[in-house]
């Protein structure tokens, strides 16, 4: 590709007729690589409008107000005289994109492009353009423009429009995917003169995405000249709905992008007409705290609030991530995916790919010494493929070359022959028998039923039922970090492998068992991580770096981008769910009935677990007597499934919790009545019939949601007639640990290092949910010295042991127990240690901050630092102390049952707007019991975090599929919750204490943010509406056609 | 194949680079430098991970090639320190432990110190709208809306101790 830098608009125009190639005009080039990822050809000439200055600037003059078409939004949008010429302008530029691309993309590019979001504010202005057409400036009205087919020649020059003046009143909205920097679903602009109650001159216009940029002339003529009395909404509501030309696409049906168009315009335009604001939601009352509840936050907590450890190299942008690694010599990777979702693998030819200068390795199947399987229940995924593909994802080969660019070219010289075979992309048409089979196992990779009672005979019981089909989205992960890392062998002839993952000893033992190699021969680095939430459980890339790295002999590094991320990794199962659920008169329920479905992808991970945590969750935390589940995993070519925080657990929340609402509904009881009615009682078996653990706090948990603050505020219609509001709740009990079938033990080190500092050793990850804090916090309480004084060690298999998975929120267990286990002894060994060299009685002496003082001395000094006793023994004198346990278990055996709980409750205030149907949550209050909080900021960081990754599965997230291959494919339309998109208020309440008896100590967090916030906010807007969506993401279009049925 | 050679100001210093002219400046910092403290998370202006700014305001790394360099005045992550305002937002932000896993944080600073170095008297509505183009998987953007709050406070504080 070559760049040319015209001086003039000429010549400019010149080099584009000239070009022998493909030639494209640049301004702030801010669209091109996305449209180059989403395969748009790179052209062979770039031509940068960049130094032709006339066209840059924004002049206002009297109404007038021209603008340089390479001007850059946010000059454009920040200028004096177009803020108070065209303010209209100004604010539709908020709109566009985000801040910072703003400072690039020009106001040009975003006309030139035809489709762009400001085009509609720009008819509305009735803007002109100046248009550089054939050698001559033309100006033309950009309506009419629009109209003709494009000209690559054209070059626009500037957009010239005039200020509306004195009695206009403007309005515009951009209805989006998400609230701000979205793709356009429809954006709407309008200025109306104004004057003595009578409407003057009208143009609205409409445009945005796919919707044809156009003003809307009927719609005017309905409002120009009306007095505001005698405008008759719903007839121009009607007007234009009738005018506005939108197609479905991917995201919204047409007929949504008009009514929504028709909405925001009316209420829009009455609101400004009527001279009413937009109504500002207030803020609840203070929070009444249980007795022995805390909120939590610094303000709150000052005492108990401390910088975590890992802040200050995350802030300062000095932590070196595992794909941060650059080394002088080492090799980039790259893996060449399948491309076709399910096909046999004929041949793969890697000749020429060898053969290319710069390709260090290529490897096959054919590298491959041990098992080439993987997979940490089911070894059913190949490392690369051999004789089959069965997702888009699947690996067939990596290379290593001396740069991207080699390895990008490198992967492009592999002839891979493919026979394509029946696409499986329907979970349930894959369970029939005429199904082509994924895995030569067949398609059904796990059936399971959980049956007690008498279902038939408790439904005839029955006064009211519920039955509902609960659909749920392919959510994905989205850490920032995509799966990535390095590898090499170290001089000793060990393969070490240091990419993101949860479990570095399970990874290492998976690739022992695909390479070959003694486990004792690889080490493992996992961690740190730039997040993880399940989806770096399962092995990413480690396979290909290690082959690589062997194969090679040279360091490796390899870092997905993130379509070959959204492509190649797991995401939460898509479920579909049946639930029936019948109760007496009085709201107890007698019978349920559940049949869930769970699209596992191609290969199994972890979704066998995930299916049965979601069929252990059930009931809730409710009793019902007669109940039937069955659940089914489906092999499909869809991507794969696999362990997502909440692990199934949110997800059957999602249907228990809204079926209790909709029967209170029916009942005519609150939901919090229903709930005291059902509500399990301590010391009640678990589901499975199993012993569970002391401290259960559902009573808790529901007493907290019944006092909620947030039933008092406003809810209904808001005054400004924009929303209908509503407030709903939901319990939560989500399982700790692996339950009883799997191995799960943990355990750690404590020991003094070299420097003094004490040390705890652990094979957990810090995957960003404050595991070091946590461990900072739990050492120095046992131990008795500060924080500053411990140094955590973790993830990574030369310096740690095994601790077991970062997952199931299970690490805060692991940890504590760590520390209670191994500090007395440690101490025991410290001030003996300590007392030999000082000549004191050890019973004189204890750890303080720093180092040893006399336990009788409250001076604070110091006998001995720690770091001088470190220097002062040797190596083998220095205390060093482990621990071993097994995570703790119930004794059930007729499935895998959970022991340790932790409990919750999410109340949410929902606002549903009446114009577009969008959903947004106003407060979000989270209350928890889950044992002592270890450390604060971790534990609210998580509950926080959970909570807004459960509001994007509710409101906007999933992962498209069509024909096997990813159609949200970048996080240009995968929307993840932007800041304009969280709860606008959120709090988090904990209550810490556990029962006497309790020797089990916290409980983890990491999966209760998560666990009911979901139907605690379609509860909401049940509450609002009188509708319980049953599918998320929550479908805009289906809350706005309910809501047309209630007026 | 590389294009002409481009002249830009990194960090304070000045640098000559021949890259092919559409390379971008995300993969210029971390492959070509070393420089590895912005981070790429999406590749096409979505996330915010990879912002610097340039010329003085935060842009994404990944949207801007090569041949966009000449003459401009970059600064990355690993320097922002030049910046009077950085040292007291970061302050603020690791006191209120506004990041988990810590990935987008890179990119979340440089933003805020953009804007509280133009505009220290920045409400929260304001910082919000700052912050649109930056996701964070991990916090739910509270601890960051804090951490920035208290930015924003301490630099206004500062500012009116040297006034």
């Amino acid at each position: 590709m070559r760049v040319v830098h015209p001086d003039s608009l000429t010549e400019a125009q010149e080099i584009a007729r000239d070009a022998g190639g493909t030639a494209c005009f640049v301004a702030g080039a801010t669209a091109l690589q996305l449209l180059w990822a989403n395969g748009g050809a790179k052209p062979d000439i770039l031509i940068d409008l960049g130094g032709i200055a006339k066209s840059r600037g924004v002049v206002a003059e009297g109404g007038d107000i021209r603008i340089g078409a390479l001007t850059t939004l946010s000059d454009v949008a920040s200028d004096e005289g177009l803020q108070t010429g065209a303010p209209l302008l100004a604010h539709a530029i908020g709109s566009v994109a985000g801040p910072a691309v703003r400072n690039l993309a020009t106001i040009g590019g975003n006309i030139a492009n035809r489709n762009g979001c400001l085009l509609p504010v720009l008819l509305a202005l009735e803007a002109r353009l100046v248009v550089f057409r054939s050698g001559a400036m033309r100006e033309i009205a950009l309506a009419e423009w629009l109209g003709e087919t494009a000209t690559a020649t054209d070059i626009v020059c500037s957009v010239n429009v005039t200020a509306p003046g004195e009695g206009a009143v403007w309005i515009h909205r951009k209805v989006g995917l998400r609230r701000v920097f979205t793709p356009s679903v429809v954006a709407v602009a309008g200025v109306v003169h104004f004057d003595s109650s009578r409407l003057g001159e009208c143009r609205i216009a409409v445009g945005g995405g796919v919707v044809t940029p156009s003003r809307l002339v009927s719609a005017e003529k309905a409002l120009q000249g009306r007095s505001i009395e005698s405008c008759d909404w719903a007839s121009v509501s009607e007007t234009i709905m009738r005018e506005v030309e939108a197609p479905d696409d991917l995201f919204r049906s047409g007929a949504y992008r008009r009514k929504a168009a028709a909405g925001t315009i009316v209420h829009a335009l009455k609101a400004k007409l009527d001279g009413v604001a937009d109504y500002v939601h207030a803020d609840p009352a203070p929070p009444t705290l249980a007795s022995g509840e805390i909120a939590l936050g610094k303000q709150m907590l000052p005492d108990r609030w401390f910088t975590r450890p890992d802040m200050p190299e995350k802030v300062d942008a000095t932590l070196s991530y595992l794909t941060d690694v650059r080394e002088d010599g080492m090799l980039v990777g790259r893996i060449l995916r399948a491309g076709v979702p399910h096909a046999r693998l004929l041949s793969i030819d890697v000749s020429a790919a060898e053969a290319l200068p710069g390709v260090a390795a290529v490897v096959t199947h054919r590298d491959i010494r041990g098992e080439n399987g993987f997979g940490i229940v089911f070894q059913d995924q190949p490392a690369l493929c051999h004789d089959k593909v069965r997702y888009a994802g699947d690996p067939v080969a990596a290379v290593a070359a001396v740069d991207a660019a080699t390895a990008e070219a490198a992967l492009g010289l592999i002839r891979v022959a493919y026979e394509p075979l029946p696409l499986v992309d329907d979970p349930e048409i894959a369970l029939e028998p005429q199904s082509e089979a994924v895995h030569d196992s067949g398609n059904l990779q796990t059936e399971l039923h959980l049956d007690r009672g008498d279902v038939d005979a408790g439904f005839l019981e029955a006064a009211h039922v519920v039955e509902e089909i609960y659909e749920m989205p392919r959510q994905m992960h989205g850490f920032l970090e995509t799966e990535g890392g390095y590898a090499r062998l170290e001089a000793d002839g060990t393969l070490h492998v240091a990419a993101g993952g949860q479990h570095n000893y399970r990874d290492r033992m998976q690739l022992s068992r695909i390479l070959g190699l003694p486990e004792e021969r690889i080490r493992v680095t996992s961690s740190p991580t730039g997040g993880a939430f399940g989806g770096k459980d399962e092995l990413t890339v480690q396979p290909a770096l290690a082959l690589l790295a062997l194969k090679s002999g040279k360091a490796v590094r390899l870092h997905l981008d993130r379509p070959e991320s959204v492509l190649a990794g797991t995401k939460r199962n898509p479920m579909r769910l049946r639930m029936r659920t019948g109760c007496d008169k009085d709201g107890r329920l007698v019978a349920q009935e559940v049949d869930l479905v769970s699209d596992s992808g191609a290969y199994a991970s972890l979704s066998p677990g995930v299916l049965e945590t979601a069929l252990e969750h059930a009931a809730g935390p409710y009793v019902i007597d007669n109940i039937r589940t069955r659940g089914r995993l489906a092999y499909t070519n869809n991507g794969v499934g696999g362990a997502f925080r909440g692990f199934g657990a949110n997800q059957m929340t999602f249907a228990v919790e809204c079926q209790m609402d909709r029967l209170a509904a029916l009942c005519g009881l609150s939901p919090n009545d229903i709930r005291r009615r059902n509500l399990r009682t301590p010391g009640m078996p678990g589901f499975l019939g199993q012993r569970v653990s002391l401290t259960e706090r559902c009573d808790e948990m529901l007493e907290a949601a019944m006092t909620s603050r947030l039933w008092s505020c406003e809810r209904g219609l808001s005054p400004d007639g924009a929303d209908y509001v509503g407030v709903g709740m939901a319990l939560s009990y989500q399982g700790n640990g692996l339950g009883t079938i799997p191995h799960d033990e943990g355990g750690g080190v404590l020991r003094l290092a070299e420097d003094g500092r004490i040390e705890a050793l652990l094979g957990l990850d810090e995957l960003g949910q404050g595991l070091h804090a946590a461990t900072v916090s739990q050492v120095a309480d046992f131990v008795g010295c500060a924080r500053d004084d411990v140094r955590p060690i973790t993830g990574d298999t030369l310096l740690a042991p095994d601790s077991g998975s970062t997952t199931a929120s299970r690490g805060s267990y692991v940890l504590w127990n760590t520390a209670r286990r191994t500090a007395p002894e440690f101490v025991r060994r410290m001030i003996a240690a300590a007392g030999l060299r000082l000549g004191r009685e050890p019973e004189d002496l204890c750890l303080v901050a720093g180092g040893i003082a006399d336990r009788r001395s409250n001076s604070g000094d110091l006998l001995i630092s720690y770091v001088d006793l470190a220097a002062a023994l040797d190596p083998d004198e220095r205390p060093s102390v482990s621990t071993h346990f097994a995570f703790p278990k119930t004794e059930h055996d007729r499935g895998n049952a959970r022991y340790i709980f932790a409990f919750g409750a999410t109340i949410a205030r929902v606002a549903v707007s009446r114009a577009t149907g969008e959903a947004r949550v106003l407060d979000l209050d989270l209350h928890s019991a889950a044992g002592p909080v270890i450390d604060v900021a971790s534990y609210l960081g998580q509950m926080e975090g959970g909570a807004i990754q459960g509001l994007g599965f509710t409101l906007l997230e999933d992962s498209l599929m069509r024909d096997g291959a990813y159609l949200t494919t970048n996080l240009d339309t995968y929307m993840m919750p932007g800041v304009a998109d969280t709860a606008e208020r959120l709090s988090v309440f904990a209550q810490e204490s556990l029962d006497e008896g309790d020797d089990l100590g916290p409980r983890g967090v990491g999966e209760l943010g998560i666990a009911s916030v979901t139907p605690a906010i379609v509860n909401a807007v049940g509450d609002a509406i009188g509708y319980w969506p049953s599918r998320s993401p929550l479908s805009a279009e289906a809350l706005l056609d309910h809501m047309e049925t209630m007026q | 194949m590389s294009g002409a050679p481009v002249s830009f100001r990194l960090n304070g210093v000045e640098r000559t680079i021949d890259v092919p002219a559409e390379t971008r400046l995300s993969e210029i910092l971390r492959d070509l430098l070393s420089l590895t403290a912005s981070k790429v998370a999406c590749g096409v202006g979505r996330c915010g991970a990879c912002s610097v700014l340039m010329n003085e305001r935060p842009v994404n790394a990944c949207l801007v090639m090569a041949w966009q360099l000449e003459d401009a005045d970059i600064v990355s992550p690993e320097g922002l320190d030049i910046l009077p305002e950085t040292r007291i937002v970061r302050q603020a932000l690791s006191a209120e432990n506004a990041f988990q896993c810590g990935y987008c944080a890179p990119g979340f600073v440089t933003v805020l110190v953009s804007l509280l170095r133009n505009d220290p008297d920045a409400e929260m509505s304001q910082i919000k709208a700052a912050l649109e183009g930056n996701i964070c998987r991990c916090t739910g953007y509270h601890s960051i809306l804090r951490g920035a709050q208290a930015a924003a406070e301490a630099v206004r504080a500062e500012r009116s101790k040297s006034a």
